[in-house]
């Protein structure tokens, strides 16, 4: 007996060849992406900064100048002890105690990447995995994880960093820490809201009438479903990273010195701006340019993933 | 006081059990109040005391209104709730207090089919991995064999095997309820559950999935329990059918004789409801339209569920409930009734005249606790 004939849509469908594979919604995506000039162009800064971050010894090699050398040249300093504009010698003029701005500022992108990187990994880790078990596993746990979330997002960030760093003293580990401590409930509160939803479908049902463990509908029927969220919520997540840690910096709760990073640039250079206005340029525009950059993308990135774009475009 | 004794007289007529057993199943669902001062917790009883028996390769239709009870009868059956009270035996063996660690080699033997051929499949994963998720929950076979079996599956269910690597978004409606079926069979049950698996579909496309469930039916020996509210679909493929009303089971009797000889009331006036083709037929035939709405499940009628709104209750219709049994000499075995009294097949309902008092047709608050 053939039950196949009974279905006339299926059988006749071999014209397109053997491997006939769905385009995944991240294939989709990516597609959309890929036409969003802002965003392409975006990337394209966010790899050069990684490029030359990565790179940056090279500049160093190139002008013979390391990050924290301080020169007492003619040319570095004014006989004043004030510091030297753009110069043959520096690109980017000289902070006050005679060190390479460009140098500094091109050292300044490996610490503000890397914080940004790892402070949001950190962060949308215990994010996501509190937001699941919360939202899935509901009950006395969904209580406690909730009412936790509730209390991170009430307390004074930047205040806590203050007394922390005093304690404990400043580096780049306490860095992560904090900004991670103290950003993942918001990550917690969407990857929750979503679960609530999700965890209401009858895929989730199904998966459990087949015998599917509860991390198992955790991690492989849920976490899919959110994940797009997720990678949305963290690519805007990395320049508000960014911005925060040159925030801690330039409170002096950053790196210790003579450690090259932009907050502290910025915060060196503030009774300077009127004399040597390119000691709080570079590293003020390379923060600028480095978090917008990331913006831009992070929004390419959201509207790849909102399947309405699709029709805006075309319009 | 739940009828355990009584309902099933079919046992001792055949020497073969009966695949699966409900006895006194109840599911209450607690309300969830805003009212945090309220003492008192209250419960929808959803289920309320089902005693029923499926047969080896028989499909035993259920039907009801929305809201009746069905669909969680089904999660019951297929242990995705716990249940309140009462036990399911499944091929002889009590599975309602088991564990989810214990109950997962049981899931081969008893499958679902869902409702919504939208929500019951996972929208990020391709469709050879959805079919095949069963096997890799129970660890069954290679990748490459699962993904052959997958295939099969395929093909037994009338998809083209080569979508394998497509997603639930790419199909239609009846095809992903194709899916779901391949899902349902992977691990070759001998149960299935289906819970309204074609009500969400084209009615052209309804008939070819019930042709196929019928057609795997024969092919696979397979045991359906089918909930619909569909009259004619549950006609076409049942052997028997069990009307539920308000979380119990008002009447179960093989197909042509509960359309015939039916002899509750609620059943009669379900049936009237079905479209007749013949005009003339249709002018002659009784309609019988029930006054009122189905009570709250959280505080359901005493005695009958149905006495509030039958067209022939009687005073003690309110205070007892009655046992699902054999109402008429001439009824087969098969044919079991909870009703006091039971209708004759020329017995117009429309001219029956309820002697229930008027405050017996409101919900009783205080009866709660005594129904069971």
């Amino acid at each position: 007996m053939s039950i196949g004939t009974s279905d006339a849509t299926a059988a006749h469908e071999e014209v397109t060849g053997p491997v006939i594979e769905g385009r995944s919604p991240w294939a989709l995506a990516f597609s959309r992406l890929r036409r969003d000039k802002v965003a392409m162009l975006s990337l394209a800064i966010i790899i050069v900064i990684v490029v030359v971050a990565l790179l940056s010894p090279l500049f160093s090699a190139i002008t013979g100048h390391g990050p924290n050398e301080q020169y007492h040249t003619a040319n570095a300093l004014t006989p004043a002890g004030l510091p030297r504009g753009p110069s043959g010698e520096f690109w980017w003029g000289t902070d006050d105690l005679g060190r390479d701005v460009l140098v500094r500022t091109v050292y300044g992108a490996r610490i503000s990447l890397l914080v940004g990187v790892l402070a949001t990994a950190l962060t949308v880790a215990i994010g996501v995995i509190v937001g699941l078990a919360s939202g899935f596993l509901g009950g006395i746990v969904d209580t406690v994880l909730t009412r936790f979330i509730d209390v991170i997002l009430s307390v004074p960030f930047i205040l806590v960093a203050v007394s922390l760093v005093s304690i404990v003293g400043p580096s780049l580990s306490i860095t992560v820490l904090v900004i991670g401590f103290f950003s993942w409930a918001s990550v917690a509160r969407i990857v929750r809201g979503q679960v609530l939803s999700l965890r209401e479908r009858e895929f989730v049902e199904a998966a459990r009438s087949l015998g599917s463990s509860d991390s198992r509908i955790m991690f492989i029927d849920i976490l899919p479903n959110v994940l797009s969220q997720v990678i949305v919520y963290t690519t805007l997540l990395i320049p508000v990273v960014i911005v925060v840690q040159a925030t801690l910096s330039f409170l002096g709760l950053g790196l210790p010195p003579p450690t090259a990073d932009w907050g502290g640039m910025i915060n060196e250079a503030q009774s300077y701006y009127t004399v040597a206005p390119w000691f709080i340029a570079f590293p003020g525009a390379a923060l600028v340019i480095t978090t917008l950059a990331f913006n831009l993308f992070g929004d390419g990135v959201a509207d790849a993933f909102d399947p309405r774009t699709d029709r805006l475009i075309s319009q | 006081m739940t009828g355990t004794t009584t309902a099933q007289s079919q046992d001792n007529t055949g020497s073969d059990e009966p695949l699966l057993r409900l006895r006194g199943v109840k599911k209450h669902f607690p309300v969830q109040s805003s009212a945090l001062i309220r003492g008192e917790q209250e419960y929808v009883h959803a289920v309320d005391g089902v005693d029923l028996d499926v047969r080896r390769g028989e499909t035993l239709g259920l039907v009801g209104e929305t809201g009746c009870g069905k669909s969680t009868l089904a999660r019951c059956i297929a242990r995705l709730y716990d249940l309140t009270e009462g036990t399911i035996e499944l091929d002889g063996r009590d599975i309602s207090t088991l564990s989810r660690r214990e109950m997962r080699p049981l899931r081969r033997e008893i499958q679902m089919i869902f409702q919504d051929p939208y929500g019951s499949l996972n929208p990020r994963r391709r469709v050879g991995s959805i079919i095949g998720e069963p096997f890799a929950i129970h660890d069954i076979g290679s990748r490459r064999e699962r993904k052959k079996q997958v295939q099969e599956l395929m093909e037994l269910v009338g998809l083209n095997p080569e979508h394998y690597n497509r997603f639930p978004a790419d199909f239609s409606g009846g095809q992903r309820q194709r899916i779901g079926a391949a899902r349902a069979l992977a691990l070759k049950p001998k149960m299935l559950v289906c819970d309204e698996p074609v009500s969400a579909l084209d009615v052209s496309i309804q008939a070819q999935l019930i042709n196929l469930l019928a057609d795997l039916q024969d092919e696979l020996g397979l045991t359906y329990v089918f909930i619909t509210h569909d009259l004619s679909v549950v006609r076409h493929i049942s052997d028997r059918i069990a009307v539920m009303y308000l979380g119990k089971v008002m009447e179960v009797a093989p197909v042509e004789e509960l359309f015939e000889t039916s002899r509750h009331p609620y059943t009669r006036a379900l049936l009237s409801a079905l479209p007749v083709p013949d005009p003339d037929l249709a002018d002659r035939r009784e309609q019988i339209i029930l006054v009122g709405d189905m009570p709250t499940p959280v505080h359901p009628p005493s005695g009958c569920r149905f006495h509030t709104r039958c067209p022939k209750a009687q005073p003690d219709c309110a205070e007892v409930v009655p046992p699902l049994e054999k109402a008429k000499d001439d009824d087969s075995a098969d044919h079991l009734t909870a009703c006091l009294y039971p209708m004759d097949p020329d017995e117009r309902l429309s001219r029956a005249r309820a002697t229930v008092a008027d405050s017996e047709i409101v919900a009783d608050d205080s009866a709660l606790g005594g129904v069971s």
